[in-house]
């Protein structure tokens, strides 16, 4: 155990060693608040709106997670790779698991510390009214949970490859499919899609969190994708025993 | 072999198209410095890389301090230190933190592992550098970097591949004396294509070549193997400037002598001439009995030697 916590804490030092976690942290930032004020994602304008609701930024934030959290798991593996460091950490006595949870672990720091950064905008919302604090801290555990599932999308993708731009590429296509893609290909798929199908896709089942409900089935949604991402990374680790 | 700290046995590893290693056995004693040695692309990498647990075998069996490899992978590799060949390291870090780092993966406190690295820094020669980022370092003291982790939980085994290349003369110096001071308290498995390093630093050679192993034993072992050829190397006093050729033509004539060829002259200390002779058996009595016979003086009369690089050579253009 204690061996995952030396690889998370060295892998979040790293990565705010490296200007892409502020450039990321920027970049979610300034997206959610556009999407959430203005509503540019083709939402509602918070303004116009006059509801103390952060239904925008629930509604708008898995999309900019979907772009940026592939940039900051991207290096986790696939630079390790490239320079050769790979070799010293698994030739320590450490399972490839272990490796692998541990460097999921230092990127959801970075996604924490993305998510506090918003918080500047219930703090907006509870000035000018009274928020159902209760749907807020859903929305946010909603975040938290399709965060940690991008990232560990996309530190599978960085398993595949020694090349980070390859890696975030595939990580960002994969989350913007999980995300929305499924949705649009299931519905022109069928007219009336499948309950089963239509529960698969990451939008019907984050839409729950958006709405403050924490639904324990959402829960193990997430926690199930993420935990099949965290299997799959570990086999690409160790594909190098047969390869 | 008694007293064996590594065995390896029928060692193969075929990658989708290349067979790297196609059946290796050798063993490696307790407190042995074991240089593994090989042309480029021979397999000895692959051998370590099996050997610490990077990558798996295609097949064959391999003990590590008496426990098997394949099924005790993390086990075994807490009771090696690894210097990979590119010694890469996180060069974001300061040397300190790495350290640090690498100590608590291999189960150590934070306080445990402050006390190592005081007492390891001098041994390797990183006091004034522990503070220092390691993107700033040098190659020479990156790899003591490296090898201070390789030493960090003072293994029983330490697998070294290519611990100099890449480094200055006064720094090779520097490891390869640290090298043969590991071997005091550690079994060594050392890597490399320098053969000076080898004589220096190892008490026995395994050389692989095309994937399988072509010689084992100590440098002097192999020379001896290879030395059956009985070429003399005969230098005789002679004033005279034709080169020896009276000479030349009586040696010929000694019994079991096959050729007799003029190598060169010398004037210091004494005027003489220096003469190769290769002979089917030892010839060196039969020689002095010439000379002592015709009032030749014998300045020189010795067996020819290999140096390790025509040891080398030969094996593995034989293989």
């Amino acid at each position: 155990m204690k061996q995952i916590w030396v690889i998370a804490r060295r892998e979040l030092a790293s990565t705010f060693d490296s200007p892409i976690a502020y450039i990321a942290a920027t970049v979610f930032l300034v997206a959610t608040g556009l999407m959430f004020f203005f509503g540019i994602d083709g939402g509602q304008d918070f303004f116009e709106a006059r509801q103390a609701t952060l239904r925008p930024l629930f509604d708008s934030a898995p999309w900019v997670l979907a772009v940026i959290l592939p940039a900051v798991t991207m290096r986790l593996v696939a630079e390790e790779k490239k320079t050769g460091t790979l070799e010293l950490l698994v030739t320590l006595p450490v399972s490839d698991i272990k490796i692998i949870i541990g460097k999921l672990l230092g990127s959801m720091g970075f996604l924490v510390v993305a998510l506090v950064l918003t918080m500047v905008f219930p703090a907006v919302v509870m000035s000018v009214g009274s928020p159902d604090v209760g749907a807020i801290i859903g929305g946010y555990i909603g975040l938290f949970l399709i965060g940690t599932t991008f990232l560990a999308l996309g530190l599978m993708t960085s398993t595949w490859t020694h090349n980070q731009i390859v890696a975030f590429i595939l990580g960002l296509l994969l989350c913007v499919f999980f995300w929305t893609a499924t949705d649009a290909l299931i519905k022109l798929a069928f007219d009336r899609p499948p309950v089963a199908l239509r529960l698969l896709t990451f939008k019907t089942q984050f839409a729950a969190f958006a709405k403050g409900v924490v639904d324990i089935r959402n829960v193990v949604y997430f926690l199930t994708v993420t935990a099949v991402a965290v299997a799959a990374s570990t086999y690409s680790l160790k594909s190098r025993n047969w390869r | 072999m008694a007293n064996a700290v590594i065995q390896i046995r029928d060692l193969v590893k075929e990658y989708d198209t290349v067979t790297a290693l196609t059946g290796v056995s050798f063993d490696v004693k307790q407190g042995e410095i074991l240089g593994l040695l090989g042309p480029n692309g021979a397999g000895k990498s692959t051998t370590m890389k099996i050997l610490t647990s990077f990558i798996s075998a295609t097949s064959g069996a391999v003990t590590v301090d008496g426990l098997d490899l394949f099924a005790n992978p993390i086990e075994t590799r807490a009771r090696i230190g690894y210097l990979p060949e590119s010694t890469a390291l996180y060069p974001d870090m300061v040397v300190w933190d790495y350290l640090v780092y690498c100590g608590e993966m291999r189960g150590f406190s934070r306080e445990e592992c402050h006390d190592r690295i005081r007492k390891l820094a001098g041994r390797v020669g990183l006091i004034e550098k522990l503070k220092e980022p390691i993107h700033t370092l040098s190659k020479g003291y990156k790899q003591r970097v490296g090898l201070a982790q390789a030493l960090l939980h003072n293994p029983k085994i330490v697998i070294l591949d290519e611990p100099t290349s890449g480094l200055d003369p006064n720094q090779i110096v520097e490891i390869r004396q640290l090298i043969k001071e590991l071997g005091k308290d550690h079994t060594v498995i050392l890597s490399t294509h320098i053969l000076p390093e080898v004589r220096q630093t190892c008490d026995r050679i395994v050389i692989i070549h095309k994937g399988a192993k072509v010689a084992d034993g100590s440098i002097e072992q192999l020379e001896g193997n290879l030395n059956d050829t009985h070429e003399l190397v005969v230098g005789i006093a002679w004033d005279k400037d034709d080169r020896g050729e009276p000479l030349r033509q009586e040696l010929a004539q000694i019994a079991s002598v096959r050729k007799v060829s003029h190598s060169h002259g010398a004037a210091l200390p004494i005027k003489h001439q220096v003469f190769e002779v290769d002979a089917k058996k030892d010839v060196r009595s039969e020689i002095a009995k010439w000379a002592a016979d015709g009032g030749h003086a014998i300045i020189e009369l010795r067996r020819r030697t290999l140096d390790l690089e025509t040891i080398f050579q030969r094996i593995t253009s034989e293989a």
